[in-house]
């Protein structure tokens, strides 16, 4: 990598700053950043990892300084860290197909010692045992991280509109039924209305597609924001749908739907199609994988915070920390699961959970992802 | 004596200089060579290119109309705030009285409370079975119609937003018409309408204009208000900037927006400066 990175260039205005405002006197103060690093720890995550239930029982055990801070988007996250940010991050919370096709390739994350780390997932859900796919290297060798919370995330339906039965048989093809135009909400992740997209168009979104697909994707795409009533946060359409204004949205699963059914809707729910076009399977999933960033720097609390979040009280703390409530793999272990109460499970649909993730592929990379976001924004200016 | 005043009071004021220029020039003149690298990239200052430039201008690009409703919004949500304030401010300078400052604390108390949440507050009240569906249903004139999710609902979210920051220099513009001169155009034998033309609206002219200039340039860059009550109904500029940085993690192209959004509301800022006399505005006459 012959080129200075954002970073560099801030570093070096810094350090010019710095000698302008010494007077051109010494540089030592720049050494402070080479300083060690084992009272503090940096962790880029979804929220959830950044609430103070998890992080402030972590400070009082090490006595660290535990900085968070949460992006819902995993692009952005990946970028902070290819724009050079890797000196600042100690830890990377993504979902899956991140780490193994992404980051370890291009050096941005380290793998885990698996003789500490392996047997942790003995202890998961039985989808989760070792050697995890998701978790591992490409070539199988490394383990790049340590999965925790996941599930399907396709789309929600108020079941007092539209039964589960009938929302799960007709799939994506709700969003195809012009008597439900303007009755639907699009949630704004706009890399998941990626994959939806696709699959409201009968393609699968993961492998590479031939221009006469892209342009069913691009019509499909104006059609579907045209129908959309509203376009808009997780908050925004969970109330729409309480108060009536909207039956369905998509992109949404347990962790969209999750606070509304915790405020006392559970006819809201998160709903995985029965079929749909990858090798039958019509619902994506994700897995969030926690991986030790390549700071030249690293904070031996990384690994420790990594351990940390897999004792059952802990796993048990993430699963419903502030804003979303999500399944977490270490539900596997008895320990974890007692701690959930009969109304936690209701809420993250424990029920259809297992079921609902055998109906679904996991979160992949879609090939042609730049020119498809080009289109889904194309068609949101068409509205 | 004046070349020592000036290179005193240049050395004085050199840490102050140092500083915005490090703080306020140096992330701009990043954002501008930002949108010189190469697209989808993070090779700044290393690499240049106009093709974030031409993407914008491509023909098959729709960006455009992002620009427009931007620059659309904002300009109906000017004149719409120069009319709805005049009426405020001249009621805070002449009829209010001993309510005026009551009156100007109830304008400027909404500004203490988060943009985003005095929106989301709107949502409730114009959502089914939210305040006025509920109240007009139990009345038995419901359902109230409606508004949410348009570009309507968006620009009635923008007047309420910047109704402070066109009311307030209006009032101060408004401070600054002397009593003296409306009296003797009275006297003088000057209809209401032609006093309020020839003498209240000319000497009020600097803040009405400052005003307008702050609630327009404000209003370009407004975005919450398209995507929580107008339910992105409409996509503004900095909603695409915002996709470039984000989702579509093209700096290079979030850069080139937020660069050509820079200039056209430079360009306005500079048109309207230039027909203005600051030291009017500001008292010294």
């Amino acid at each position: 990598m012959n080129h200075v990175s954002r970073r560099n260039l801030l570093k070096m205005m810094g350090v010019g700053a710095g000698a302008m405002a010494l007077g051109g006197g010494s540089l030592l103060a720049s050494s402070s950043a080479f300083a060690a690093r084992n009272k503090e720890l940096n962790i880029l995550c979804w929220e959830g990892y950044n609430s103070a239930q998890v992080l402030d029982p972590f400070r009082s055990m090490t006595g660290a300084t535990v900085k968070a801070e949460s992006l819902t988007n995993d692009p952005t996250m990946i970028n902070r860290l290819r724009g050079g940010e890797t000196s600042v991050w100690d830890l990377i919370n993504v979902n899956n197909p991140w780490a193994r096709k992404v980051m370890a390739p291009a050096g941005l994350i380290k793998p885990l010692p698996r003789a500490e780390f392996d047997h942790y997932f003995d202890a998961m859900l039985p989808d989760f045992k070792a050697p995890y796919k998701w978790a591992m290297s490409e070539d199988g060798k490394d383990l790049l991280g340590m999965a925790q919370r996941f599930g399907p995330f396709n789309y929600v339906v108020n079941t007092k509109k539209i039964s589960r039965a009938t929302a799960e048989d007709t799939g994506w093809d709700l969003f195809n039924d012009p008597a439900l135009a303007g009755k639907y909400g699009i949630q704004e992740s706009d890399d998941w209305n990626v994959f939806d997209i696709f699959l409201i168009a009968g393609i699968n979104p993961f492998v590479v597609h031939t221009p006469a697909e892209m342009e069913k994707f691009q019509q499909t795409a104006i059609k579907v924001f045209k129908g959309a009533k509203m376009v808009s946060d997780v908050a925004s359409l969970n109330q729409a749908m309480v108060a009536g204004e909207i039956d369905l949205y998509l992109t949404g699963g347990t962790y969209t739907v999750s606070p509304a059914r915790a405020d006392g809707y559970p006819e809201m729910r998160g709903i995985t199609p029965l079929r749909g076009p990858v090798d039958g399977k019509g619902g994506v999933s994700w897995i969030e994988i926690t991986s030790v960033v390549n700071n030249p720097a690293i904070s031996p609390l990384a690994t420790d915070f990594l351990k940390y979040v897999q004792k059952p009280d802990v796993a048990h703390t993430v699963a419903f920390a502030e804003g979303t409530f999500n399944p977490v793999t270490q539900m596997g272990n008895p320990e974890c699961f007692k701690l959930f109460t009969k109304e936690e499970l209701d809420i993250i649909q424990w029920d259809s959970l297992a079921e609902e993730m055998s109906r679904c592929v996991e979160y992949d990379i879609v090939p042609e992802y730049a020119a498809a976001l080009d289109m889904i924004t194309a068609a949101k200016r068409m509205r | 004596m004046a070349r020592l005043q000036v290179s005193s009071g240049l050395r004085y004021a050199s840490p102050v200089l140092i500083f915005l220029l490090l703080g306020f020039l140096a992330p701009l003149v990043t954002v501008v060579a930002y949108s010189f690298a190469s697209p989808k990239s993070f090779e700044v200052f290393t690499s240049f290119t106009l093709a974030n430039f031409s993407a914008v201008f491509d023909t098959t690009n729709s960006v455009w109309t992002s620009f427009v409703w931007s620059l659309g919004l904002a300009a109906v949500c000017t004149v719409l705030l120069a009319i709805i304030a005049y009426p405020i401010a001249y009621g805070l300078n002449h009829a209010f009285g001993r309510y005026a400052s009551l009156v100007s604390v109830l304008f400027v108390f909404p500004l203490f409370v988060s943009e985003n949440v005095r929106l989301y507050g709107w949502v409730q009240f114009f959502i089914k079975n939210g305040v006025v569906d509920g109240v007009l249903n139990s009345l038995g004139w419901g359902p109230a119609p409606e508004v949410l999710y348009s570009p309507g609902i968006t620009l009635f979210g923008m007047v309420y937003t910047y109704l402070p920051f066109m009311l307030f220099p209006m009032t101060l513009g408004l401070s600054m018409v002397p009593q003296d001169l409306v009296d003797a155009a009275a006297d003088l034998g000057g209809g209401r309408l032609m006093v309020w033309r020839e003498i209240e609206l000319p000497l009020a002219m600097p803040g009405i204009l400052i005003g307008m200039l702050l609630t327009s340039v404000l209003a370009v860059g407004a975005v919450a208000e398209a995507k929580i009550l107008g339910g992105q109904s409409v996509i503004t500029v900095v909603h695409d900037i915002e996709i470039a940085f984000t989702y579509a993690q093209d700096w290079p192209l979030g850069a080139a927006l937020a660069v050509l959004l820079v200039l056209i509301i430079g360009g306005l800022t500079l048109a309207v400066l230039s027909r203005l006399d600051l030291d009017r505005v500001l008292g010294r006459r």
